[in-house]
């Protein structure tokens, strides 16, 4: 009976011990930041050192005009946010100050397809027709509906 | 040319002359040994049979081994699991990196005053 519990309850322990070591010893990290997305486009498109080395300086050189974009957006969904509020509560609407947003609110969507536009543009340039194929269709099954992407095909 | 004789001879010549009393009930010993040798083991319960599979220590050393590679194995599951979690983030992320008019769900592109070209 003692036998027969020890064997089970080292069995029991073996296997937790394995699986916990195993487990923690491989899981991924934290995914955040360029180069962790960087890495995962390495590893998954199969990208040469030197591919990769271009792709990097082409999303460091998109970057920060990227991010900026995506804080005016941001800043501009607040004020359509704002807009609506006002017209629900007041049910009056400032026309020349919509319009006025509006028209900014379209030069800056432009502007941000524009920008994704030539990013993917100059990353797809160095990629080979394999690559190249499994990097559009990453991006579009991700975004779930057209993007930006969708001229490239 | 004859060998020389044994004092252990005319002994051991004397026991084959003179043979063993016979037991009274010899065969009725003879019978209950071949009635027994005829009857199957008596039926042991689960929990005996568990315990004494589990008394040899091939079994235990290989149930041991088992349970360690069954761990190892539900371990690659779950990292296989816990990778796949991992890269969707990792392109939902880079996706709202390159594509700022991605909602910060990742999925859906703002619609109001899109760019109509």
């Amino acid at each position: 009976m003692k036998r027969t519990l020890f064997v089970f309850l080292l069995g029991l322990a073996g296997g937790l011990l394995a699986h916990n070591a195993w487990f923690f010893a491989h899981r991924p990290g934290n995914p955040s930041g360029l180069d962790a997305q960087l890495a995962w486009m390495k590893s998954s498109l199969h990208l040469s050192d030197q591919q990769f080395a271009s792709i990097k300086a082409l999303h460091a050189q998109s970057s920060p005009q990227l991010q900026a974009l995506a804080t005016q957006v941001a800043r501009m969904r607040a004020e359509f946010a704002a807009f609506e509020n006002t017209r629900r509560t007041t049910g009056e609407v400032d026309f020349l100050e919509f319009a006025r947003f509006v028209e900014q609110r379209r030069s800056v969507d432009r502007e941000c397809a524009e920008s994704t536009r030539r990013l993917i543009v100059a990353a797809v340039g160095v990629m080979t027709q394999q690559q190249r194929d499994q990097y559009c269709r990453t991006l579009l099954s991700s975004a779930g509906q057209p993007t930006a992407t969708d001229s490239l095909n | 040319m004859h060998p020389p004789s044994d004092p252990l001879d005319p002994l051991l010549e004397r026991w084959r002359d003179a043979a063993p009393p016979l037991s009274e009930h010899l065969n009725a010993e003879v019978w209950r040994r071949i009635a027994a040798a005829d009857t199957p083991a008596p039926h042991l319960s689960l929990f005996a049979r568990i315990e004494a599979v589990f008394a040899r220590p091939s079994f235990a050393v290989a149930f041991v081994a088992a349970c360690t590679l069954l761990g190892l194995f539900l371990a690659e599951v779950r990292l296989s699991r816990l990778q796949a979690e991992h890269n969707t983030q990792l392109v939902q992320s880079y996706l709202r990196l390159i594509d700022p008019l991605l909602d910060t769900a990742g999925t859906t592109r703002s619609d109001a005053a899109a760019p109509q070209s």
